[in-house]
């Protein structure tokens, strides 16, 4: 394989890092030490950074008999199963959203959040299946225009002003945004 | 060797999936608990990307299996090719071989239809493993998996080479390609004698009668076949695997059966082997070759038909026949069931295929431990020889010729 293709296959791993890494930044600041603010920003680092991992020792082969191996290579077999068998990016995922929460409500911070969420997801599945970014990107297009609008959608719920005080008015809130995003979900034509 | 078969579709949604709709609920979640709308809004692409799960798939996919032959020889490369039927969809298969199976070639290809290659380094009965089919929708949000087992193959030891043969010097009287010591019809000249009437025309010697001044005729030597019985000593498998006593001795067997057959001659096989004896009986034609590597093959399967050789069937040892010993001569059992027969008046001609020795320390103990063991082999060889059982050593590397040579250039005599 030359450095080309070398390069070519990297690029995508090298770009899902990027990306969660910058989701992790984007929503760790300003740092924030309530609740679990910290664990979430640790589990969250562990989880973009162990997904990178995986991804880099895709090609990595399993020995296919593992009998009167050494110690260090049982060690790292162990290593090579708990990279591969732990869904880190759903970890990671789930982390980045728990940090977000405990920032005050700071909607178009949120929604920009989001946008890079689904950069992340999108950048690791290329990465993961091989498949050409472009041709994925241009037949997802649609979709990805009408997710970012609904994101705004969702944002400008979020700064509409309460109808009334109390927790009501703003359940009600979630629940319009909700509906919109299920009716769009709904409405948008089947894709082939 | 093609096959097909209809198998059932296990789908599930992938990592992609998953990935997306862990960032759909905790979205969506989080915007319900923490009454923030902005949340749900996050869950949004998500939500939209997931869409396409929906659409229906097939339950179930018809694959073809065509493994290009059944049987082989050691060493030798085979393929296997699978196509699936249904083109919609994103298909990667994956390879697990059996054991004892090799890969020849990557163990993993994409596309409908695949090609695998492997290559199987020592002889037996292998399963070639399975194959795993891995289905994708058109966005990798579901994936369905079959498994799919691959037939079995027979993989025959690699025959040694042998081109001569050794020849008795009785020979049964039935026709064949060996010439034989009485005059009779062939094509091996003999002598020259005078002419009886009946002679026929075309037989007188010319020069020969213009010499002594009255009719000669040339003689030529009749042309025998002779039966071979292949004994192969199952019983100790000794040395490295890949050249142990068992695969040499089967290799050398195969490689005699080959010889003998291009020879016109009659060839069986006895398998020995811990509590009886597999046979074939002696016959003639390609397809022999085949049947005594079969037999040969489900030598260690357990089932046995005698004991030991004297209760075998007069068809799996006839009178007369050249008996081809491959063994380690390491049973004792066997060294005296070989006796018996010699005793028996059968024409024996063992090779020796013991290139292993116990594992010694450097300690006096050991030294002397392995030069009794040596003394031991030394004097079963002798006691055979002077039995009159003409016994050769083969290493497995040269040709079996090599080691027959003496035995191949005049005919055997074999002394009551």
């Amino acid at each position: 394989m030359n450095a080309r293709l070398r390069l070519a296959a990297a690029l995508p791993r090298l770009a899902a890092l990027a990306l969660g890494a910058a989701c992790v930044v984007w929503t760790a600041l300003p740092p924030r030490h309530t609740g679990l603010a910290d664990l979430a920003l640790v589990v969250s680092i562990i989880g973009v950074a162990a997904g990178a991992l995986r991804l880099a020792l895709a090609d990595v082969p399993q020995p296919e008999e593992q009998f009167f191996l050494s110690a260090a290579a049982h060690t790292w077999l162990a290593f090579l199963a708990v990279l591969r068998g732990l869904p880190w990016e759903e970890i990671a995922v789930a982390a980045i959203l728990w940090l977000e929460v405990q920032h005050p409500a700071r909607p178009w911070y949120t929604a920009g959040l989001g946008v890079g969420l689904v950069a992340y997801l999108l950048a690791v599945h290329i990465a993961e299946s091989g498949a050409p970014a472009g041709q994925l990107l241009r037949r997802q297009a649609k979709v990805l225009v009408a997710g970012a609008c609904l994101i705004a959608v969702g944002a400008g719920f979020a700064m509409l002003s309460a109808t009334g005080p109390g927790a009501s008015s703003a359940l009600l809130r979630v629940l319009a945004a909700a509906a919109v995003i299920a009716a769009a979900a709904l409405v948008l034509p089947r894709r082939d | 060797m093609p096959g097909s078969a209809e198998l059932d579709v296990r789908w599930r949604p992938s990592r992609h999936a998953r990935r997306l709709l862990t960032l759909a609920l905790g979205g969506l979640l989080i915007a319900t608990l923490a009454r923030r709308p902005e949340f749900a809004g996050l869950a949004a692409p998500a939500l939209l990307l997931l869409g396409p799960a929906r659409k229906p798939r097939p339950v179930r996919v018809r694959v073809r299996t065509a493994v290009a032959t059944s049987q082989l020889y050691e060493g030798e490369v085979g393929t296997v090719d699978l196509i699936v039927d249904d083109a919609e969809l994103d298909a990667r298969w994956v390879l697990q071989p059996g054991r004892g199976v090799e890969p020849a070639s990557a163990t993993a290809a994409g596309g409908a239809a695949a090609r695998f290659e492997f290559t199987v380094p020592r002889w037996g009965k292998r399963q070639l493993g399975s194959v795993t089919l891995v289905l994708h929708d058109r966005w990798r949000l579901v994936e369905g998996r079959v498994t799919l087992a691959l037939p079995d193959v027979d993989c025959y030891p690699y025959p040694a080479v042998q081109r001569t043969r050794v020849v008795l010097s009785r020979l049964p009287n039935r026709l064949g390609e060996h010439a034989a010591r009485v005059a009779g019809e062939g094509t091996e000249f003999t002598g020259v004698r005078e002419y009886v009437p009946g002679d026929r025309q075309r037989a007188i010697n010319w020069p020969a009668t213009t010499r002594r001044g009255r009719l000669q005729v040339n003689t030529f030597a009749a042309e025998r076949s002779q039966d071979i019985v292949l004994v192969v000593d199952a019983t100790s498998d000794v040395g490295p695997p890949g050249s142990s006593a068992l695969d040499l001795g089967l290799r050398g067997a195969a490689g005699a059966a080959q010889a003998y057959l291009d020879g016109r001659d009659r060839v069986g096989v006895i398998c020995y082997q811990w509590g009886g004896a597999r046979w074939l009986a002696p016959s003639l034609g390609r397809r022999q070759v085949y049947k005594i590597i079969d037999t040969m093959l489900a030598a260690d399967a357990g089932w046995a038909r005698g004991d030991v050789f004297s209760r075998l069937p007069r068809a799996a040892l006839p009178p007369g026949s050249l008996v081809v010993v491959f063994s380690p001569l390491l049973d004792q059992r066997f060294v005296e069931t070989l006796r018996d027969m010699r005793e028996r008046g059968f024409a024996l001609f063992v090779v020796d295929v013991l290139n292993a020795e116990p594992p010694v320390k450097r300690t006096l103990a050991d030294a002397m431990t392995r030069r009794i063991w040596r003394m031991e082999q030394q004097a079963i060889r002798f006691s055979l020889r002077e039995l009159g059982v003409p016994v050769v050593h083969w290493d497995g590397e040269l040709p079996l010729d090599l080691p027959l040579a003496p035995y191949t250039r005049r005919a055997l005599v074999a002394h009551r």
